[in-house]
């Protein structure tokens, strides 16, 4: 059976038609990645208007692609100017960019594109057997836990939005709120317009997500009329040569970092709301630990590029996974494409990958050969950033704006939705501007509705609301909830206050209750495991005499000036 | 002079607006036979997002009042964020005529005041952002509409279809 569908999935994808739009994709994607200060969400939601009018596995794979391009993308300004294009790129440039100023610029990018290539193919092959594995799980959810886990996903995204957590919480409410205004689909209601019809129908969500990602973040790119004047980058007279074989087997004499980096950007994507921007800074620290020359680091040590690059493809698989076993975006970006399913009437959920197994495997399959586009595309990509680079932002910025509305008012045929686009820039813009995260907007505008319609499923059952505490999928997520709105403190105060010692195995212990109750020997083995590795990390703990070490920030820039 | 820091207002603002909408939510009506009413998920929202505005604000009065720099100039504003509002506002204006210009002269007239904005307004620099304007607008707009299909707005000016 699962043949049967790869194979069905595979006649889709591997269609002329998809192919082209897939390389026309990636090609993007690789470009907008290396532009600072253009994202990868930006440019996903930016080919939302044009993907929504295809069949569901042609606009996916070309999103995909767009996806895939980006993540890779952002080396390139990472290393050759030392400013990363995205985010995921950030640890690129602790060790990229001295190893361009050392005259490795070759290797360098032959490193980042090939390490970005395999940590992606690792996170594939994640993607491709786990998703299901999870997705069955999924199915025992019922509506009380599917509704505490998109609570588990509002929770988590705004715990990381760090000092900012309460700020997170409202954003996330507020797009819960904005999701909820107008027609509510399952009592046929209009609410929430105070008397204005236009307000009726509520805000389609691709406008929303446009204008808050896209349009906003235009808008703080031109803020400074130097930067935007200037050309995207000052002439270097920088002429590259991938050095794709070096690389490779560099990367084969690295592969312990290779796979460590590689699991750690599966982990952190599987986990909500973590995207990739934490992963390279994660696999880049632990590649530091790890390594026999750490003081290298931050001189051009190749371990630097394999690591951060591997991680943030190898990201990509995991947030697909959740987001494609349980319907809950991984990420931002995970939460744009889930808005694409929606638009083509596909509803992930747990049910996804049984219900729509072609579609689920076409996006596996897309998701794999991306990446061999990536590698293929690097090259010309590297040669069409270079000629980009003259070409100041807000010329870029002024043609983007306006394509935003074209593509917005494409969307429905709706001058509303410009309007929608309109204000929901300026809010987005304010938002950042006033410290507000807008991942949690996003994801409460996605998944709003989906929380209404299971606490509607929920309420229909049984009005009792005891079951969310004691249905153990439900109390689980609730736990976790709760576990994830601390979260900020425990990384404020850790290594500076006791009860910091204890968090983890706590945690560890607390979790492991609703996973006993489940009633299944395996689940309890693991809640077993759980609290005998709760109870050894207390016991370490005490044989330290309870002491608080002292926490490297994560992420800090190795201070080593390059030679 | 010491002033509230910005967040005591915005949480304030932010309670209001909470509490509108509370008061709004009276105002939807009772279908009569749903198990769960369609004001029910908005107050669920709204009663966390209260008490999270209050703590908020709360949060905000505790940091204290802010050594106020200079007092507020709009001058010194526009400055600041020239341009951005000179985006919003051309924007805006974009929305407003659409109707009468259609897509596609209103969108290479929006471009091109973007441009010329935020660029230089050297006669060099006006002659590219005229050409910008009209190529890329008329690239886009002609892949949505002869490629995509898609018809935009034509406006009382000129017609296309």
């Amino acid at each position: 059976m699962i043949f049967e569908n790869i194979g069905l999935a595979a006649v889709e994808v591997f269609h002329y038609h998809n192919l082209m739009l897939m390389l026309i994709g990636v090609f993007f994607g690789i470009i907008a990645g290396a532009i600072p200060g253009f994202t990868v969400t930006m440019a996903v939601v930016l080919s939302l208007p044009f993907t929504f009018g295809m069949p569901p596995i042609s606009g996916l794979s070309t999103m995909l692609g767009i996806y895939v391009g980006g993540l890779s993308g952002g080396l390139i300004s990472g290393m050759l100017m030392g400013i990363p294009g995205t985010p995921a790129s950030v640890a690129t440039t602790f060790d990229g960019f001295p190893a361009v100023r050392n005259g490795k610029a070759g290797l360098a990018l032959g490193l980042g594109v090939w390490s970005s290539f395999f940590g992606g193919l690792i996170g594939a092959c994640v993607l491709a057997t786990l998703a299901p594995s999870i997705a069955m799980i999924g199915l025992e959810f019922g509506p009380w836990a599917l509704f505490s886990l998109i609570i588990f996903a509002l929770t988590i995204t705004a715990s990381l939005a760090g000092e900012n957590m309460v700020k997170g919480l409202i954003a996330g409410n507020f797009g819960l709120l904005f999701a909820a205004l107008g027609a509510e689909e399952i009592n046929a209601v209009d609410r929430l317009h105070f008397g204005f019809d236009v307000l009726s129908a509520g805000f389609a969500y691709l406008p929303v997500l446009i204008g808050l990602f896209a349009f906003s973040q235009l808008l703080g790119d031109i803020e400074d009329p130097k930067i935007a004047r200037a050309p995207l980058m000052e002439k270097t007279g920088i002429k590259v040569k991938i050095e794709h074989w070096a690389a490779v087997k560099a990367i084969v004499r690295s592969w312990p970092n290779l796979i460590r980096s590689s699991a750690i950007g599966v982990f952190v994507g599987v986990l909500p709301a973590a995207g990739s921007s934490i992963s390279n800074i994660l696999a880049y620290d632990q590649a530091k630990k790890a390594s026999k020359h750490p003081e290298t680091f931050g001189t051009g040590d190749l371990d630097g590029i394999i690591a951060p690059e591997a991680a943030n493809n190898a990201t990509a698989g995991g947030a697909l996974t959740t987001m494609m076993a349980l319907g809950i975006p991984g990420s931002a970006l995970c939460a744009i494409m889930l808005g694409a399913l929606l638009i083509h009437n596909v509803v992930p959920s747990p049910l996804f990958i049984s219900e729509q197994p072609v579609l689920a495997y076409a996006i596996f399959t897309a998701f794999f050969v991306a990446h061999f586009m990536m590698v293929g595309l690097q090259t010309f990509a590297l040669k069409a950033f270079l000629m980009l680079t003259s070409v100041p932002m807000y010329t870029m910025a002024a043609v983007i704006l306006v394509y935003c509305a074209i593509g917005t008012f494409a969307l429905n045929n709706s001058e509303f939705d410009m309007w929608t686009l309109f204000w929901f820039g300026l809010l987005g813009y304010l938002m950042k501007k006033f410290n507000f995260p807008l991942t949690p907007v996003i994801l409460g505008v996605v998944l709003g509705d989906l929380a209404e319609l299971n606490l509607n499923r929920a309420w229909t059952i049984s009005d009792d609301v005891s079951l969310f505490f004691t249905q153990p999928w439900s109390l689980f997520f609730i736990l976790l909830s709760l576990f994830s709105v601390v979260f900020p403190w425990y990384q404020k105060f850790r290594g500076k206050r006791s009860w910091t010692l204890a968090f983890i195995p706590g945690m560890l212990i607390v979790q492991s209750l609703p996973l006993f109750m489940m009633g299944s020997i395996i689940r309890a083995g693991i809640g077993g495991f759980m609290v005998a590795l709760a109870l050894w990390l207390l016991w370490r703990t005490a044989q330290r005499g309870w002491i608080l070490e002292p926490v490297e920030p994560l992420g800090a820039k190795p201070t080593v000036e390059p030679a | 002079m010491r002033s509230l820091n910005r967040d005591v207002y915005i949480a304030l603002l932010l309670l209001g607006i909470t509490c509108l909408y509370f008061w709004e939510t009276s105002n939807i009506p009772d279908p009569g036979y749903a198990s769960l009413g369609s004001d029910v998920w908005p107050r669920v929202i709204l009663a966390p997002l209260f008490v999270l505005c209050v703590a908020y604000l709360i949060q905000s009065l505790r940091r204290g009042r802010t050594e106020g720099g200079e007092p507020f100039r709009f001058g010194v504003f526009f400055a600041r964020y020239r341009n951005p509002i000179l985006c919003f506002v051309i924007f805006f204006g974009f929305l407003l005529v659409i109707d009468f210009l259609g897509m596609l002269i209103a969108g290479i007239i929006v471009t091109f005041l973007l441009l010329s904005a935020i660029g230089d307004r050297t006669p060099k620099a006006i002659m590219m952002h005229v050409l910008v304007s009209v190529i890329s607008v008329g690239l886009v707009w002609s892949l949505f509409t002869f490629v995509l299909r898609l018809y935009m707005p034509e406006g009382e000016l000129i017609r296309f279809y």
